[in-house]
């Protein structure tokens, strides 16, 4: 990686610290495992710790598991190489013994690609659920355990509401259990259960995270969301292509704020809770198609999608954060905007 | 006033009519009238789609690539459309060449119960920018359930539309509404419809797809393709007019482009001959009518016979090999007799 990429993260970790450092003084001199370690939320999160480390002396140790690290070691060689990040490679579903050091775990091994989901369903659901049992099971002889964070999924709403404005934590809504759509989402709820289970019976301190939508660097742009394609399009030269009539509503929040909040729900969120993490801005498909091409000089064209007959599929997402905002002190640093630019200059 | 988006395989579905036979001269000609007519998608290539030339499925005149060269340089305001079965075509050797070529619409398409073929191919078109749309063959032979479940799983693959394709002309209006609508309540993204004319329902199927929420329809003039051809693409657009949907299309220009394709491309305008009748019925893929006819002749049996064992079958598209093995059981039993 070049060194102006390591620059941009660099300063996108300073800037999401800032003034908040002691927010996560908890994670001082302790060893983190994190699951699905070398996956876009990962990456992340090891950025951060390893920002916090070198800058604000955390001397946290990281351990990054996943099922195989070869793609992380090419994409992030600065970080696969530091002394204070460990990478296993192991099956989630197999994982049998943590290093007694761990003292927070944050789980958020998942493929959250739908095409996945819909290719191979049995095993999306098959790697949520045991693994997810099998990590609780491992982390049940921590001795200094602390906290495990489990990173659940904004889609277990099931579909939002059009006229509510954003999903808060207490939104019980659901999908249809029936539909292969559901492969992911089912199991991500299955998974919450299986927390709250474990939490009861062996009175482990069990917090959850609800994460929504996300555009930065290591987003790999051929994922199948609007935005990523939005922008692959456009750096491609081609134009933006809007399915629908343009006023579907998403949110987006920038990697450097999602890993500075889920570090800190890991290490002061209470167990039980669910924290929604997301951006609580929702901006409707057309303005962002709009705001992306205010980065280019000649701008690409926004074509909405001809077949139209009938009333186009509108749907809206959109976290209501107030809980993790008053509760936890936490606040976006990167907007929209500023999320879009920074995207496109990291893959120009 | 509501929307069709009309998919013209004139170019395409018409090459199985004469055996894959389109020229230059053909493609140029027709292409240049569909685009005056303002056509907004003109699918191009062998009847079986990208890469299908081959011995067993009949091998294209000219190749995809020239094909494809051909029509990009007559269409300006109209999309350039390919056809793409994973498995004759691949990503690397074809569809890549077809996305160079400036191709703008992928269709990519797996028999009705067999959308998890399609996965890389739209995965792949989508990742190049191109309009990427799936396709169910066959839709007659799965319940409404199944076409749900499967063109789910296209649309999040990522296809921007999914086409039911009533490969065989099985299909009376009844059965399209039941599917059509089923499919329109439970996807977000639009439903098409692709009609074939054993039963002589193409046009009255098309105009009950989009009455049942579909907003994109195929067709091809003259109905040119296999067996009993295609929704005859002049009428359809006509018939739409007058029921007040808008197709973008000129009505007089279509009528001419149908004309000029006639003379031009039609050794013989597709009639619904007994044979189609009989595929009709018995629900097997139109395409199957030339070497139906040809094998039966050889083997001296009833094609009507054939078809409706390949039914009972339950045949597909790329079970040609399986027509010998009907007739030859047919001779067989003829002479038992």
């Amino acid at each position: 990686m070049n060194t102006n990429k390591l620059s941009t993260i660099q300063k996108d970790c300073a800037e999401a610290t800032s003034g908040s450092i002691h927010l996560l003084s908890k994670l001082k001199d302790e060893c983190i495992l994190i699951t699905g370690g070398t996956g876009f939320m990962g990456t992340w999160l090891a950025e951060m710790v390893a920002f916090l480390n070198d800058n604000h002396s955390f001397n946290s140790k990281l351990i990054l598991l996943s099922e195989s690290s070869q793609n992380f070691i090419v994409k992030a060689p600065h970080l696969a190489m530091r002394d204070d990040v460990e990478l296993i490679e192991c099956d989630i579903r197999n994982v049998m013994e943590i290093s007694n050091e761990v003292s927070y775990v944050l789980h958020a091994a998942a493929n959250p690609d739908n095409r996945m989901h819909a290719s191979d369903p049995i095993r999306t659901m098959n790697v949520i659920a045991n693994g997810t049992d099998a990590i609780l099971k491992a982390s049940l002889r921590l001795p200094s355990l602390k906290n495990i964070l489990n990173v659940s999924s904004g889609l277990i709403y099931g579909p939002q509401p059009l006229d509510l404005d954003a999903i808060a934590e207490n939104y019980h809504g659901g999908s249809d259990c029936g539909s292969v759509a559901s492969a992911y989402v089912e199991a991500k709820r299955f998974a919450e259960t299986l927390c709250s289970a474990y939490r009861s019976q062996y009175k482990m301190s069990i917090v959850t995270a609800r994460p929504f939508a996300f555009i930065g660097p290591y987003q790999l742009l051929d994922k199948p969301w609007a935005i990523n394609n939005f922008i692959r399009d456009s750096l491609m030269g081609g134009a933006i292509r809007i399915l629908g009539d343009g006023e579907t509503i998403r949110s987006y929040m920038y990697p450097s704020d999602m890993a500075f909040w889920l570090l800190r729900i890991l290490v002061d969120g209470t167990s039980g809770l669910a924290y929604n993490v997301g951006s609580p801005h929702g901006i409707a498909l057309q303005q962002l198609a709009e705001e992306i091409t205010h980065n280019f000089t000649i701008k690409p064209k926004i074509i909405s999608n001809f077949a139209g007959g009938r009333d186009l599929y509108k749907s809206r997402l959109v976290p209501d954060v107030t809980l993790a905002q008053k509760s936890l002190g936490l606040s976006m640093k990167v907007d929209i905007a500023e999320a879009i630019k920074r995207t496109l200059l990291w893959y120009k | 006033m509501p929307r069709i988006l009309i998919s013209d395989s004139t170019l395409r579905d018409g090459s199985h009519a004469i055996s894959h036979q389109l020229n230059s001269h053909n493609i140029s000609i027709y292409a240049a009238a569909a685009e005056a007519a303002g056509v907004p998608i003109v699918e191009i290539g062998h009847g079986n789609g990208l890469g299908a030339s081959s011995l067993q499925l009949g091998e294209s005149l000219i190749s995809d690539m020239e094909m494809l060269q051909n029509a990009r340089s007559h269409l300006v305001n109209s999309k350039l459309g390919i056809f793409v079965i994973p498995g004759f075509a691949t990503i690397n050797k074809d569809l890549s060449m077809a996305i160079d070529m400036g191709v703008d619409v992928v269709r990519v398409a797996a028999h009705c119960t067999e959308a998890d073929i399609t996965e890389r191919h739209i995965s792949y078109a989508r990742q190049k920018g191109k309009e990427v749309y799936g396709v169910l063959m066959m839709s007659h032979m799965a319940s409404k359930e199944t076409l749900i479940e499967e063109a789910h799983k296209m649309e999040l693959y990522g296809a921007e539309g999914v086409i039911l394709m009533d490969s065989a002309g099985a299909y009376l209006p009844n059965d399209v509404h039941e599917k059509v609508s089923a499919l329109v309540s439970n996807l977000t993204i639009p439903v098409g419809f692709h009609a074939h004319n054993n039963l002589g329902m193409a046009i009255a199927n098309s105009v009950t797809a989009a009455e049942a929420g579909a907003t994109i329809l195929d067709g091809t003039v003259r109905g040119f393709g296999a067996g009993a051809g295609n929704t005859q693409l002049e009428v359809l657009v006509a018939v739409l007019e007058k029921m007040g949907y808008r197709t973008g299309i000129d009505l007089y220009k279509i009528l001419d482009a149908a004309d000029i394709a006639e003379k031009e491309m039609m050794k013989v305008i597709p009639t619904i001959k007994s044979e189609s009748i009989v595929s009709g019925l018995a629900g097997v893929f139109s395409g199957f009518l030339k070497p139906v006819n040809r094998i039966s002749d050889k083997y001296g049996v009833d094609p009507r016979d054939v078809f409706f064992e390949l039914g009972r079958r339950q045949v597909v598209a790329g079970q040609e090999d399986l027509i010998i093995e009907v007739a030859m059981k047919l001779a067989q039993k003829q002479e038992e007799k």
